[in-house]
């Protein structure tokens, strides 16, 4: 009743209009007869009257169901739940029922199997049909379960077995006892290694961890590390933040611990560090050492000493490294390299006989110093090695000055890193002042000649402008730059020095002068130093010469300055001097005039020659035309020193009268 | 020239510890930057779309069919950056003219910079025509008065800082303005104001981080492609700092929009 009542609530409403089929027909006359009744007795209306009553039940078929639960009605809210009671009650009657079965007969059967011991109570009827199918047919044989009756309460072992036991149960303890005893004991010598290996692991972080923080201290910037962080957690950055790549990536070392915590310094750190030599050789003599005598041993210092030393190391070894890559566009300008060592020329002023070089090379820092050798060069050698320094130094500051600016727009073409211009200053120094210094004596020495013979000459020089106006360059400072890199950024550019020579006039009103602008450049476009002459405008139109004049040596200027200077006293003071009683024949500075010595009053021509030689300056009157080379003076005259007195305008003048 | 561009923003709280981090990714210490940039706006009539093709006569079109695939011209304002210093906010003395006049081997303090709109390819970054012109003598308002003709539209100031990281220019930069001044004004200043009248655009104080890569031969495409993945790797280095992104193409639109004054009655289009 239950199934169809659930079936009925299933189904969707309203009811699909379709005919039902035969079984449908049959299903639903059967629910109708279980929920109203006969067939016959179901009319719309009375299905109308139990709607209106609200019954959905007809309490008719619940009456006919059964009388004897009509008392119960009023407590069971529907029939549902008393059918379900009763159906409940039937299944465990039904269940009990069964359990009483199979206990009886699972004690018919053992009692049959226990007396199937007697052959003569034997028989297939006494036990249960299923015993019989499932067990005795299934090989289970007659008389195979047995029921004896005991009594065990008064069974007393033998007393060695008691002994026996006893004597087991002891050992039993004792073992124990002891196993218990040698576990603490290895307990506690584990706990003891373990605190020991704890204080020894403190105590090494502790030492570590001192020697970092020392080392951090001293202004060492500390960096972790990612890989091998057991052994070495730090390392140190001691490399020069703007070196070239080698370099830079060698400024790395890793602090490793020891075993008692100090710190092991890296093979890199360890390596012996090396130092940047300079010395002078004179005729292959060497005569002084940019070297230092460096006692302290390497085995027990500090860390932060070796950290230091390396670091130094690093800095001498990049100058070398970047000097020797300099080298081979030097060749041409006298610098060689030969056996990891670097020549320089640096001829000396006034003395183009002795063969002055330096020598550079990188030796390890605690080589011996050399005996047996000059010193007197030592300052030399020790200047060039740290101007070398200050400007590797300079390099690096202009390195991160570069990298700061705004970058060009990328291009198909690589920026190329210029060479830093270490080996160039230094050829450009010496040279510069070796020219600018030779030139400079033989100007002064021509000027003081000139002005004992009377002659207003002045002479002014500057070795270098730029040096000469570094102060007020550094006071209008730039404010990108510090005052040290602007001052050695003068030495990366041109070296510019001047020498004006004032010249006296005949009227005296405007004096001339001569400009030797000396010019160094390791490079394009001069390829060394160049003295550039600029004559006055006026000279240049009396003289019929070109304004401007180039030379690469000093030896050609003097010996154009000798011929010129000469060649203004003939052709243009004396010239003026005795302008109708002069003439000029020839482009030597010689002077044709007509004198007056000869007493009949026919004039004789007489040539005066006017030389102007190693600071000496030479007049010779002589007979007119003569061959140049002639050597007939008549009379002459030479100044070469502040003790002549004679003006060379008197001496002529006494000689032509 | 062309220039790669991401964007990304600082604020006022972070920019410090920003420059820092900075700091140490370019290795190198920050540069001031003071600018003061003003933007001209051009008075020429744009030639009207199509006006170039001639339509007066049959046998004149058929002559200039090729023509007729040229663009359109277009306007575009165009900028005057000065570079300044700091001194320049708090200078006293009088100044009656501007003028670009340098010494020579100094570096130009005025420029002409002409900006085009953000070309249209994906890339991942902003890729701009630019144009720069150093301005060496004369005064640069006249310039570009004469040079277009050019309108005055308005000016303003750039304070902040400047880092290089390889061919990475960083710029964390902050806009301010003279309040007030700007409606009435018809030139640009010629004495600089007082730091202390200059108001932030941005009253929060935050500060816009630009990365440029400058790129001349653009259409290498080895070069282009070096220059995208130099700011590509910059951009990923700075994840968790700054995030660094494309700007929208059209809020870097540099056209002058072109309103046709007088509208034909045949042209108004019903809604």
């Amino acid at each position: 009743m239950m199934d169809s009542l659930g079936s009925v609530t299933l189904r969707p409403w309203p009811a699909p209009q379709e005919e039902l089929s035969q079984e449908d027909l049959l299903f639903k006359i059967e629910q109708l007869a279980s929920e109203r009744g006969h067939l016959r007795n179901i009319t719309e209306q009375s299905l109308q009257e139990d709607i209106d009553a609200g019954k959905h039940v007809p309490e008719a078929t619940v009456e006919a169901d059964s009388a004897d639960l009509d008392e119960k009605e009023k407590d069971a809210p529907s029939g549902q739940d008393q059918r379900d009671k009763v159906f409940k009650a039937a299944q465990e009657m039904y269940s009990h029922l069964e359990w009483a079965k199979f206990a009886a007969t699972n004690a018919l059967d053992l009692v049959s199997l226990v007396l199937s011991q007697d052959p003569n109570k034997r028989s297939l009827t006494f036990f249960s049909p299923n015993f019989r199918d499932q067990g005795l047919n299934q090989g289970i044989p007659f008389g195979s379960f047995g029921i004896s009756r005991e009594n065990h309460e008064h069974h007393n072992r033998r007393p060695e077995e008691v002994q026996r036991m006893q004597d087991l149960e002891h050992r039993q303890k004792v073992v124990a006892q002891g196993a218990r005893m040698g576990a603490l004991d290895s307990a506690v010598d584990e706990i003891l290694k373990a605190a020991k290996h704890l204080e020894k692991e403190m105590r090494r972080e502790t030492k570590y961890w001192h020697e970092i923080v020392s080392v951090s201290d001293k202004g060492w910037p500390i960096q972790r590390l990612r890989q091998n962080a057991r052994h070495a957690p730090f390392a140190v950055r001691y490399g020069l933040p703007e070196a070239s790549d080698h370099f830079k990536a060698r400024g790395f070392a890793p602090l490793q611990m020891d075993k008692d915590g100090s710190i092991i310094l890296d093979p890199t750190l360890a390596l012996k560090p090396k130092t940047f030599r300079v010395r002078v050789s004179v005729d292959g003599n060497i005569t002084g050492t940019s070297q230092l005598s460096v006692e302290d041993d390497f085995a027990n210092q500090s860390l932060e000493k070796s950290i230091q030393l390396a670091r130094d190391s690093l800095l001498e070894e990049e100058l070398y490294y970047e000097m020797s890559l300099e080298v081979r566009h030097l060749l041409a300008y006298g610098v060689d390299f030969r056996d990891s060592v670097i020549y320089v020329d640096a001829p000396r002023l006034g003395n183009a006989s002795q063969d002055r070089k330096l020598l550079i090379d990188c030796i390890p820092r605690n080589d011996p110093v050399a005996g047996g050798q000059g010193h007197e060069h030592d300052w030399l050698a020790r200047n060039v090695a740290e101007a070398l320094r200050l400007l590797l130094a300079h390099e690096h500051s202009m390195r991160l000055y570069r990298r700061s600016q705004l970058p060009p727009p990328l291009t198909a073409r690589t920026r190329e890193k210029p060479p830093p211009p270490l080996l160039r200053t230094l050829l450009a120094v010496i040279r510069h002042v070796e020219g600018v210094d030779s030139l400079y004596v033989y100007l002064g020495l021509v000027t003081k000649t000139l002005y004992t013979a009377g002659l207003d000459v002045a002479l002014n020089t500057t070795r270098e402008t730029a040096w000469a106006s570094l102060a007020e360059t550094l006071k209008a400072s730039r404010k990108d730059l510090s005052a040290t890199d602007q001052l050695l950024e003068i030495f990366m550019k041109p070296f510019d020095g001047k020498a004006t020579l004032t010249l006296p006039t005949s009227n005296g009103v405007q004096p001339e002068t001569l400009t030797v602008v000396t010019r160094t450049i390791i490079g394009q476009p001069t390829f060394g130093t160049e003295h550039k002459l600029t004559l006055s405008s006026a000279m240049t139109s009396d003289l019929g010469l070109f304004h401007q004049h180039k030379f690469a040596t000093v030896e050609e200027v003097k010996s154009y300055l000798d011929w010129l200077i000469s060649l203004h006293i003939t052709h243009r003071l004396l010239k003026s001097e005795y302008s109708s009683y002069a003439q000029i024949r020839s482009q030597d500075p010689r002077l044709t005039v007509r004198c007056k010595e000869s007493k009949k009053g026919e004039p004789s021509l007489k040539d005066i020659k006017v030389q102007l030689n190693d600071g000496q300056l030479k007049a010779t009157l002589m007979a007119a035309d003569s061959p140049p080379e002639s050597d007939d003076a008549e009379q002459s005259h030479t100044w070469s020193g502040p003790d002549d007195n004679a003006a060379l305008r008197e001496v002529i003048r006494n000689w032509v009268g | 020239m062309h220039e790669l561009n991401l964007y990304g923003q600082v604020t006022y709280p972070r920019y410090e510890q920003v420059l820092n981090i900075l700091a140490g990714v370019a290795a190198m210490q920050p540069q001031r930057v003071y600018e003061r940039r003003i933007i001209y706006k051009p008075l020429r009539e744009p030639e009207e779309p199509g006006a170039n093709l001639g339509r007066r006569g049959g046998t004149q079109t058929v002559a200039q069919k090729a023509k007729q695939q040229a663009a359109p011209v277009v306007l575009y304002y165009t900028y005057l950056t000065q570079k300044l210093t700091e001194d320049d906010f708090f200078a006293q003395d009088s100044v009656n003219s501007l003028s670009a006049w340098v010494e020579d081997g100094e570096e130009p303090v005025w420029s002409q910079a002409f900006y085009d709109v953000p070309d249209t390819g994906d890339r991942g970054v902003s890729i701009r025509f630019t144009n720069t012109t150093d301005l060496l003598s004369g005064d640069p308002h006249a310039h570009m008065i004469a040079s277009g003709p050019n309108q005055f539209v308005t000016e303003f100031y750039e304070e902040g800082y400047r880092f290089v990281h390889g061919n990475v220019i960083i710029f964390l930069h902050r806009m301010l303005h003279e309040p007030g001044a700007r409606n009435i004004q018809k030139s640009p200043k010629v004495k600089i104001p007082a730091w202390a009248d200059l108001q932030l655009v941005d009253p929060s104080g935050a500060y816009v981080f630009d990365a440029t890569v400058r790129v001349e031969d653009f259409n290498n495409a080895v070069v282009l492609e070096a220059g995208v993945n130099e700011l590509k790797k910059f951009q990923t280095q700075m994840k968790g700092c700054v995030n660094l992104a494309l700007p929208d193409r059209l809020a870097l639109d540099t056209r002058v929009k072109y309103k046709p004054s007088p509208a034909p009655a045949t042209q108004a289009r019903p809604r």
